[in-house]
């Protein structure tokens, strides 16, 4: 049923997979921004190799809250925000908090390099009480990774709380803006499978 | 299939905004009876009762309710309008509409939902954040007992049954359980499982549901259910007038504090102007208000929009006086349902 896997290319065999890092901006330890972010995972997992790292925001600790610039983070933060640096594709999905993204979301990227997000794919993905607050998206996220020079998809997705039961996305329009979506990088995302394979084959 | 059309009220204590008074909650209670034994002696299908649980509310247990009305009735069908199924136990809930359908010679329905207001969450010890999952697994024990006894039964959130044999069973073949269901993901859950589904439209435009219908039949569809007996009811306010300047005169203020005081949306209450009110009478928004012939259009334009074949109507919400809402009952059920019932039958008549 899915029209992914129909349009999209056919997945490159590969022993290298493409990493995906989720930065998760939800302070709840079962929550519906990221059962969102699961359903992007899900439709993505059905023609793409991947690997899956998700960063909760709201989990790294006291070294992470009380840093005021890279320097200050511990070991262990430093290794989080770096996987972040170099994934091949991020999804940043976060609850609207505030009228915006929580802050232990946006205090992360305060944190990554200026230039480590550079052409790097991102996709955008946030749930909140209502459809209000949908332009989140445009408003608040797209300008911060247009700041990273990063290369946000097109097509970011929004899901409200109707559209859920629990943490099931249950709305079938979320699930076709989800494929829509992941269409529109079917290509470019195979390519750096295959460039990500490429580099593997040629190192010793 | 014949369209039912009935009315549904909260039973709330509230200061009348015109005299300052407020009701003893006994009077109110015996307010609610009568206005069950009006509906009835002018011919309306249906008579709903809420569950809010709070002191400006009489009705916080609408079976107990429900039995009175049935005793003080003929042929009018009973319902909750809505069952907190989420905060309340699935058995104890069977056992007492089951009781109140054979009081009631089988005319006992139930809606379930999860409930607008979350005072009976902690009241009866659930937790907010389970709200999905309680109402998932309580439904599904719900529907077991319906149609299995005895049941033997395991879950989250209540003891295990084990061959338990619960009692009574209904008067008639079944009890209808309808769901509740104002989002896509509830329309969605409801088709899946075949229940009927009442629609609660509070303000806003008639149409606003049209997406959620869809969505209900095409995943009942998807289930393997027959979409075309699948019954939906659209649950709104309103009042019938002798006018339709006498409706909206009388239905404001009342309507206006009943959203003040009971609809506490982050401890806020919901301010309404005459204006957004007026706005929300038009013939393209939600309100039944209006004289006869206003709500007549305003149903059968449900009709034609949802297909519904049940119309459940808040009459007196913010407690208007007891003889203008008696009034308004005896002109919803003999100028207004009469005429209805006759167009839906030719307009479903003629469409086969």
């Amino acid at each position: 049923m899915t029209a992914l896997a129909a349009t999209a290319p056919r997945a490159v065999p590969s022993t290298t997979p493409l990493r995906v890092v989720v930065v998760n901006g939800s302070p709840s330890e079962q929550s519906k921004t990221m059962g969102l972010a699961d359903l992007i995972l899900d439709t993505l997992r059905t023609t793409l190799p991947i690997e899956v790292t998700r960063v909760d925001v709201y989990r790294l600790g006291s070294g992470f809250t009380g840093a005021l610039e890279r320097d200050d983070v511990p070991p262990g933060i430093e290794d989080t925000i770096q996987t972040v640096e170099n994934a091949d594709l991020l999804i940043a999905a976060a609850p609207v908090f505030r009228a915006s993204v929580p802050g232990m979301f946006k205090h992360l990227f305060d944190l990554v390099d200026q230039y480590a997000l550079a052409d790097k794919p991102v996709l955008l993905a946030a749930t909140g009480g209502g459809d209000h607050h949908a332009l989140v998206l445009e408003y608040v996220m797209r300008p911060l990774f247009g700041f990273f020079q990063a290369l946000t998809l097109p097509v970011a997705i929004y899901a409200s709380a109707g559209d859920f039961d629990g943490t099931t996305v249950l709305n079938p329009r979320v699930h076709g803006r989800v494929e829509v979506a992941l269409i529109d990088i079917g290509n470019i995302l195979a390519a750096r499978v295959r460039e990500v394979a490429d580099q593997a084959e040629a190192s010793p | 299939m014949n369209f039912e059309i009935g009315i549904m009220t909260f039973g709330e204590v509230t200061a009348d905004p015109v005299t300052g008074q407020v009701p003893s909650p006994q009077q109110r209670m015996r307010e609610t009876i009568e206005q069950a034994v009006v509906a009835d002696e002018v011919g309306l299908d249906v008579f709903g009762v809420g569950e809010h649980h709070r002191t400006d509310f009489v009705a916080t247990a609408s079976p107990v309710v429900l039995a009175a009305a049935a005793e003080a009735t003929n042929d009018i069908r009973l319902t909750s309008s809505v069952t907190v199924l989420s905060s309340d136990d699935p058995v104890r809930v069977w056992e007492q509409f089951a009781t109140v359908d054979l009081i009631s010679r089988g005319r006992a329905e139930m809606v379930v939902g999860r409930g607008s207001y979350t005072e009976s969450f902690p009241l009866f010890g659930y937790d907010l954040r389970d709200y999905a999952d309680l109402f998932r697994e309580k439904l599904s024990l719900l529907l077991r007992i319906r149609e299995q006894n005895p049941l033997t039964w395991s879950g989250r959130f209540r003891a295990p049954l084990v061959d338990a044999d619960i009692a009574p069973r209904p008067a008639g073949d079944t009890l209808p359980i309808w769901v509740g269901a104002g989002s896509p993901a509830s329309a969605i859950s409801t088709g899946k499982l075949g229940l009927p589904m009442a629609m609660p439209l509070l303000l806003g435009p008639m149409n606003s549901h049209v997406e959620n219908a869809e969505l209900y039949r095409s995943s009942a569809r998807a289930a393997g259910h027959d979409a075309t007996a699948l019954r939906i009811s659209i649950n709104a306010h309103g009042f019938v007038g002798s006018s339709s300047q006498h409706a909206r005169d009388t239905m404001y203020p009342y309507f206006a504090t009943g959203m003040m005081e009971n609809n506490h949306q982050r401890g806020q209450g919901f301010p309404i102007s005459r204006a957004a009110f007026e706005a929300q009478a038009s013939p393209a928004a939600a309100l039944f208000v209006g004289s006869p012939q206003e709500v007549i259009d305003k149903l059968l334009g449900y009709h034609e929009l949802y297909g519904v074949s049940r119309a459940l109507i808040q009459l007196g919400f913010g407690g208007m006086p007891q003889d203008e809402v008696l009034a308004a009952i005896e002109r919803l059920g003999t100028e207004v349902a009469p005429v209805v019932r006759r167009e839906v039958a030719a307009r479903e008549g003629s469409t086969g």
